[in-house]
C-alpha cells in the first residue's frame, strides 16, 4: 500500500475515505523534554495528520485522545560521509497525544537491570564461571596491601 | 473492491476494526459484539482503576493491569508459525491501550526474545478475507512494539533484543499484501475483465520512449490543467531518427545474444557429443 499511493480525490460532499489496511507506523518514543502527564509522543510518518492519529489511536488501540498536536523536525543536510558527500538524516513527524478521561501515561523503563541464573551445565555457565577464574588470577596478592609489583620484594 | 464482512465476529477476537465498509448488517453485527464486549470489560474495568492526575506510576499500574486482565490463549491456528513470540495474545478489549506498543513485561531487559518464523504467502493463502484483515492489525501492532523498542535501545545506547523480529514481521506484511492483491485482481478480471486497477495507457514521451502512463483523478479537464499541458506526451520531429536507431541497438544486441548462445550450445554440443553419453548408458 505504501509505495506512492494515490488517494482518491475529495470534493466537498464526497463520503469519508477509508482505508482497509493501513501502513501507517506510529513509534511510541519517551520524551526529550519534560511532558504533562497525559501527554504521549509519538513519530508518525509524514503522510499522517492529527485526525489520522486520533482515529488510529481511537480505533486501533482503543486509547481516547483529547488532543493531537503535530509538528515536523527537520533533521541536518550537513554532515558528510567518507568521499564528502552530504548525508540527509531522515526528517520525521512527531506527535503529542493527550489523553483524555483524565488518563496519564509515563514512558516505562522497557531495559531493568536484571542479574541472571544461568541453568547449571549450560555454556553461558561456564563462560560465567571461567572469567570469574581469570579475574581472580588478574589479582594482584591481597596480602601485599595494595603495594605495586613493580617494586622487588 | 476487496470488502470484508464482520458478520462472524467471535466475541472472542474483539479486534479493534478500524475502517471497515459500514452496511447495516455489518453494523448491526458490531453493535453486537461491541455490547458484548463492553459488558466483558466493564468486569474488568471495574478491577482496573483509572489513574488519576496525582503521581501514578506506569510500572505499578501496568503490574495490575496485567494481572487483572486475562490474558485468552488464541487457538493453535493463530500461532500457527507466526511471526511474533510463543507468548500468549492477549485481546485488545476496552483498556488502557498503549500497553501494546510494548512487549510483555517478562521480556524487558532480556537480551534476546524468541520468535518464530515469518508467515509464508503459501500459509496466508489457506486463510480467508476475514482473517487476513485482522492478521495485517496483529503484524501493524506488532510493527509497532519493534519499532518503539528500537528506538527506545537507540534513546539508552543499548543492544535491541532480537532485531531479525522486525525483517520477519516486515516480511510477513509484504507476503499478506501480495496474497490479498492476488485475490483482488483475479476478482476483477472475473467480474470486469480488466486487467489492472487503475485505468492507464500506453504514451509515447518527449524522448521518444513508449511507457504505460497511469490515470490520476483531476477536479478539472486536461485543457484547463496548465501544468499537464506542459508535458508533452508526443515526440517531436527531430527525436524520431534517436527513437529508430535506439530501437537498431536493442534488435542488435538481443540478435548477438541469440547468436552468442547458439555458438556456445554448438560448442559444448561438439565437446560433449550426445552419441558418447547413450554409449556409456548402454
Amino acid at each position: 500500500m505504501a509505495k506512492r499511493i494515490i488517494y482518491p480525490l475529495y470534493q466537498l460532499g464526497n463520503p469519508q475515505l477509508r482505508i482497509f489496511r493501513p501502513t501507517f507506523n506510529l513509534t511510541l518514543v519517551r520524551p526529550g523534554k519534560e511532558q504533562p502527564p497525559d501527554t504521549v509522543q509519538f513519530r508518525i510518518p509524514m503522510e499522517m495528520t492529527k485526525f489520522d492519529v486520533r482515529n488510529y489511536l481511537e480505533k486501533i488501540y482503543s486509547v481516547p485522545v483529547a488532543a493531537v498536536r503535530t509538528r515536523i523536525q527537520y533533521c541536518t543536510n550537513k554532515k558528510r560521509n567518507h568521499s564528502n558527500q552530504r548525508v540527509k538524516r531522515p526528517d520525521y513527524k512527531v506527535a503529542y497525544v493527550q489523553l483524555a478521561q483524565q488518563q496519564t501515561f509515563q514512558f516505562p523503563d522497557i531495559f531493568p537491570e536484571k542479574d541472571k541464573k544461568h541453568e547449571e551445565g549450560s555454556v553461558e555457565e561456564m563462560q560465567e564461571k571461567f572469567m570469574e577464574d581469570e579475574r581472580q588470577r588478574q589479582k594482584s596478592d591481597p596480602r601485599r596491601g595494595g603495594v605495586t609489583e613493580w617494586f622487588g620484594l | 473492491m476487496f470488502c470484508c464482512s464482520y458478520i462472524l465476529l467471535s466475541d472472542r477476537w474483539r479486534c479493534t476494526l478500524p475502517f471497515i465498509v459500514s452496511s447495516d448488517i455489518v453494523k448491526m453485527a458490531a453493535a453486537v459484539t461491541s455490547r458484548l464486549t463492553a459488558a466483558v470489560c466493564r468486569q474488568f474495568q471495574r478491577v482496573v482503576t483509572v489513574s488519576s492526575h496525582t503521581q501514578s506510576q506506569y510500572a505499578a499500574q501496568a503490574s495490575s493491569k496485567f494481572h487483572s486482565c486475562q490474558r485468552r490463549r488464541m487457538y493453535d491456528s493463530w500461532w500457527f508459525r507466526s511471526a511474533l513470540n510463543d507468548r500468549a495474545l492477549h485481546t485488545s478489549c476496552v483498556r488502557k491501550g498503549l500497553e501494546d506498543f510494548f512487549d510483555l513485561p517478562e521480556n524487558w531487559g532480556e537480551q534476546t526474545v524468541k520468535s518464530g518464523a515469518p508467515w509464508t504467502a503459501k500459509q496466508l493463502r489457506v486463510k480467508s478475507n476475514e482473517d487476513l484483515h485482522k492478521l495485517w492489525y496483529v503484524f501493524l501492532k506488532e510493527k509497532n512494539m519493534l519499532l518503539t523498542l528500537e528506538q527506545e535501545a537507540k534513546r539508552q545506547r543499548l543492544p535491541m533484543p532480537s532485531p531479525e523480529r522486525l525483517k520477519k514481521v516486515e516480511r510477513s506484511i509484504m507476503r499478506l499484501d501480495t496474497v490479498v492483491k492476488e485475490r483482488e485482481d483475479s476478482l476483477r478480471l472475473l467480474q470486469t475483465g480488466q486487467e489492472r486497477g487503475r485505468p492507464g495507457e500506453w504514451r509515447r514521451n518527449v524522448f521518444g520512449k513508449t511507457f504505460w502512463y497511469r490515470f490520476r483523478e483531476h477536479p478539472i479537464p486536461w485543457y484547463l490543467n496548465s501544468r499537464y499541458k506542459r508535458r508533452r506526451f508526443f515526440e517531436p520531429s527531430h527525436v524520431a531518427p534517436y527513437t529508430r536507431l535506439s530501437l537498431e541497438k536493442y534488435l542488435r544486441s538481443k540478435i548477438r545474444k541469440e547468436t552468442r548462445e547458439n555458438r556456445n550450445q554448438k560448442r559444448l554440443a561438439a565437446m560433449f557429443p550426445k552419441k558418447t553419453a547413450l554409449a556409456s548408458d548402454h
